[in-house]
């Protein structure tokens, strides 16, 4: 016989993503999804942001990647609590995989929990994690066409934050373009461009931070 | 490259479905795809014939429907369809102010159990 159906196929990760952010919600936690292509400088930047926030806002971070433990190391060092994910192989993180590692961050000294995703810039967009938003970053060696090619991220970014800008003068890449491209996508897309190396930008950034935080 | 763990979830939903009301095996399964959700028919039936081996679905064909993009403009009030993956503006008036209907759907709509 047939049976009519009207189930969402990712129904599963959609519940395990609601319990994590009801676990986060019971903490007072604020999760930040951070998205981006391989090399848009995610952890550079996770760094800077950590440094400029100074220790204003306990912290924990979650470093996913598809092997490798460089990147946790790396937020080790800044003295923040963080969980290394290896999905060995998958492309994206998916809210299972979150649940399975929040035993191990100290929840209730956490704040502001940053997750940085696996580098690709089409299927995290698809997959909830229990954050507050997702924030894209696209680094200006990307080109200024990523927004059009790439629009889901786009769509689903609260904010993007426009990196490496520091390279403006010598790319010929139109900042504009990505602007105007990922607002029409986007009307409410919050932009800030950013560069970790000058600093350029990260003092808006955090500020923004701390106003969803406040 | 995601379609496989979508092509998972797919066939995790099929398969509760079937033993919960009481079936022993599935016959075929339609999904709706909208083409703004970033999932390629293809890739995900290819995922889901890898998967269904050794699963009460592992004779299941799967049908998809693709679903394009429409909207409606709230300046010029046309409601629009479109063969692109995504809206810029209204392809009537150019307003930017519109609300998206279909387009982004991952979902089982009907299956054929015994």
């Amino acid at each position: 016989m047939k049976l009519k159906l009207a189930d969402k196929i990712l129904t599963a990760n959609e519940r395990i993503a609601e319990g994590n952010r009801r676990s986060f919600d019971e903490k007072g936690i604020f999760v930040i999804n951070l998205i981006s292509s391989p090399g848009a400088g995610k952890t550079t930047l996770l760094e800077t942001t950590i440094k400029t926030l100074g220790g204003d806002v306990r912290l924990g971070v979650i470093e996913g990647d598809i092997m490798g433990t460089d990147d946790a190391e790396r937020i080790d060092r800044l003295g923040v609590p963080v969980v290394q994910i290896n999905t060995g192989g998958a492309c994206h993180l998916d809210a299972g995989m979150i649940s399975d590692v929040l035993g191990e961050l100290p929840l209730d000294d956490i704040r502001l929990l940053f997750i940085e995703n696996v580098g690709n810039l089409v299927c995290p967009a698809e997959f909830k994690l229990g954050e507050d938003v997702k924030v894209a970053i696209l680094s200006l060696t990307e080109g200024h066409d990523k927004p059009l090619k790439y629009p889901i991220i786009f769509q689903e970014s609260r904010a993007l934050l426009i990196s490496k800008i520091d390279l403006k003068p010598v790319l010929d890449v139109d900042v504009e373009k990505i602007k105007r491209d990922a607002r029409s996508l986007n009307p409410s897309i919050e932009i800030f461009e950013i560069s970790s190396k000058t600093g350029e930008g990260m003092g808006q950034w955090v500020q923004w931070i701390k106003t969803l935080i406040s | 490259m995601h379609e496989l763990s979508i092509a998972q979830s797919l066939l995790e939903v099929a398969l509760e479905n079937c033993s919960s009301k009481g079936f022993s095996r599935i016959g075929s399964i339609k999904v709706v795809i909208g083409r703004a959700s970033g999932v390629m028919s293809d890739a995900l039936i290819f995922g889901f014939n890898a998967l269904k081996d050794g699963t009460v679905a592992s004779e299941a064909a799967l049908e998809v429907e693709e679903v394009p993009v429409s909207g409606h403009c709230n300046d010029c009030g046309a409601d629009f369809t479109t063969e692109e993956s995504y809206v810029l503006s209204c392809p009537h008036c150019g307003g930017l102010s519109y609300t998206i209907g279909t387009g982004r759907e991952l979902m089982i709509t009907e299956m054929e159990v015994f």
